[in-house]
């Protein structure tokens, strides 16, 4: 049975408004599944809790600026070299976010109890030498070492409701082939209740199965498929085009006031639709294509 | 070859001078780990592995590559550039292996927020609950009370970001303290180097506060002293720092092609 639907119908079906909570993959400015993202934006969908990989970047702060969340647990949410996230931080400050304060281990550790139905996980010693947990009694917690005695931390299991990612191909069922950095992705897929995956290219199963250690996300997780060519932009997508740091610093302008986001909200999001964005982008997307980066040379070595 | 053009002017920039310092810390058994916004230890890193210290491993902390190979250095650790390297791990794995605190040797750090025992914070200045400044989140800081030894970096120098104590602790350094730290049992040796554009700090083995070590070519005592929050240890005397050689700026720049230190 073919996953692929439209990007408007994933997003209909599959995200419901108010939806309790969802996760969206990449990291940093890398594999951000943006034309997903846009498309909750222009459905209007809230997000009564939102969680990040260990490093959110446009797909929190986009959502965010559309003031559509209203709980985020994170461990960092920013543009890395570029600057801080103006909407999440002007959200934190003024108190109309609440956030649960994470770690990355915590995340990456929750989403394996997630994925695996652990009760809780216990995680590495150190973390009760910050104030992380102090400030988030909901994810983290204490408890005693039935081994040793020792009373040692642990944190509860994350298993969204939706995770909404990006892979570089996949076929019509969803086995998808993630090209360059995994980041938490897979974690993501694993511990979800609903998958929903954006893709560069839908690709011939009998494509896919010729390197099935390299299809790291079976078909049997995933609910709806995506073609979304460009889709990442103006994150990079691994194997594709790399991300546009003019464009982030142009949004890192417009977000520095209220005023300036909704504008780039509607100007960037909610008055087009997907296929003008790309249209817009496109003549960027082709200058941001990497060269023999190590997935071309893969694939070259495939076709071969 | 010296380090100025005809005019005086240094030839090398405070960045450069930066990663320089950095690598002359690493060891040729070490295994480092670095992560967001990390041009600066990365250079430091491939820097060691060309001089002195060729069986160094180093980790890209977004991508998880061992020994990227940088040519050229990158803005971003979670760039797909970066898996050009020697092998490659997942995030899950490196995750696994921070918290085990036999394996990874080497830790950079930085804050929005560092204090006299070199504790780090990256999620708010001021009230948490109604932060002055909400900042980006702490990642992967907390492992700093895993590692073997952490150092430090940061591109500013003022008395905003080294204080007297951080508003919230998000990367432990020595704590309150030689009797927390002490009483802590913490594997590592905690924070050993800081880093910045002024200068190169360590900690006092007595009372584990921040201590001045050089001076950059061209800063004085006294103007380190006004850029610094807190109350720092300063020996009577304060050697310069080393300019670095042609060698180090010449291999440095044929890593840096994109000029992501040069002039800053």
């Amino acid at each position: 049975m073919t996953k692929v639907i439209s990007l408007s119908e994933a997003v209909d079906r599959y995200v419901p408004n108010g939806v309790g909570l969802l996760t969206v993959g990449g990291m940093h400015l890398h594999n951000n599944p943006m034309a997903l993202i846009r498309e909750v934006i222009r459905q209007n969908r809230r997000i009564t809790r939102l969680l990040t990989s260990p490093c959110g970047a446009l797909n929190a702060e986009l959502l965010i600026a559309a003031g559509l969340v209203d709980e985020i647990a994170t461990s960092y949410v920013g543009f890395e070299h570029i600057g801080l996230a103006p909407s999440f931080r002007r959200s934190v400050e003024s108190g109309s976010i609440k956030v649960l304060e994470c770690d990355e281990a915590y995340i990456t550790h929750g989403l394996y109890a997630g994925a695996g139905g652990l009760p809780f996980v216990a995680l590495p010693k150190g973390i009760e030498f910050t104030d992380i947990p102090k400030v988030n009694s909901e994810n983290y917690s204490f408890t005693t070492d039935p081994f040793t005695g020792e009373t040692v931390p642990v944190g509860a299991p994350l298993k969204p409701d939706v995770a909404l990612l990006h892979a570089y191909q996949a076929d019509e069922h969803g086995n998808a082939v993630v090209a360059g950095a995994h980041f938490v992705d897979r974690y993501m897929a694993l511990a979800s209740k609903t998958v929903i995956l954006q893709v560069e290219e839908i690709v011939p199963t009998d494509e896919i199965s010729k390197h099935p250690q390299g299809t790291t996300i079976p078909g049997f997780l995933v609910h709806g498929v995506v073609e979304a060519p460009g889709g990442c932009y103006p994150t990079a997508s691994h194997g594709a085009y790399n991300f546009d740091d003019q464009a982030i610093a142009e949004y890192i302008g417009m977000a520095k006031d209220d005023a300036g986001t909704k504008q780039y909200v509607k100007q960037f999001v909610t008055d087009l639709n997907e296929a003008q964005y790309l249209h817009n982008a496109s003549e960027r997307i082709e200058k941001l294509r990497y060269g023999r980066g190590p997935l071309a040379v893969a694939l070259s070595e495939r076709k071969a | 070859m010296t380090a100025k053009t005809h005019n005086g002017e240094l030839t090398f920039s405070r960045s450069e001078l930066m990663a320089v310092e950095l690598s002359k810390r690493l060891r040729n058994d070490d295994v480092t780990v670095m992560g967001t916004a990390s041009a600066i230890p990365q250079i430091a890193c491939r820097l060691a592995q060309l001089t002195h210290a060729p069986d160094l491993y180093s980790i890209a902390g977004g991508t998880c590559s061992v020994n990227p190979h940088l040519g050229p250095v990158v803005p971003s650790c979670g760039d797909y550039d970066l898996l050009r390297a020697d092998t490659s791990l997942s995030l899950n794995d490196v995750v696994l292996l921070e918290g085990r605190a036999d394996v990874l040797t080497v830790f950079f750090a930085g804050g929005l927020q560092v204090d006299a025992y070199g504790n780090c914070n990256l999620v708010a200045v001021g009230d948490y609950a109604h932060p002055a400044l909400r900042g980006p989140g702490t990642v992967g800081l907390p492992f700093l009370s895993r590692v073997g030894r952490v150092l430090i970096y940061t591109q500013s120098h003022n008395p905003r970001t080294f204080v007297e104590r951080v508003d919230f602790l998000s990367g432990p350094g020595f704590l309150q303290g030689p009797a927390e730290w002490k009483a802590s049992g913490l594997p590592g040796d905690g924070p050993q180097l800081v880093v910045t554009p002024l200068c190169t700090m360590g900690f006092d083995s007595e009372t584990l506060r921040m201590r001045l070590e050089t001076v950059h070519p061209g800063v004085d005592v006294e103007q380190v002293r006004a850029a610094t929050g807190f109350d720092l240890i300063i020996p009577q005397s304060v050697p310069t720092t080393p300019e670095p050689s042609a060698e180090q700026l010449s291999l440095l720049r044929a890593l840096d092609t994109h000029g992501l230190l040069k002039g800053k």
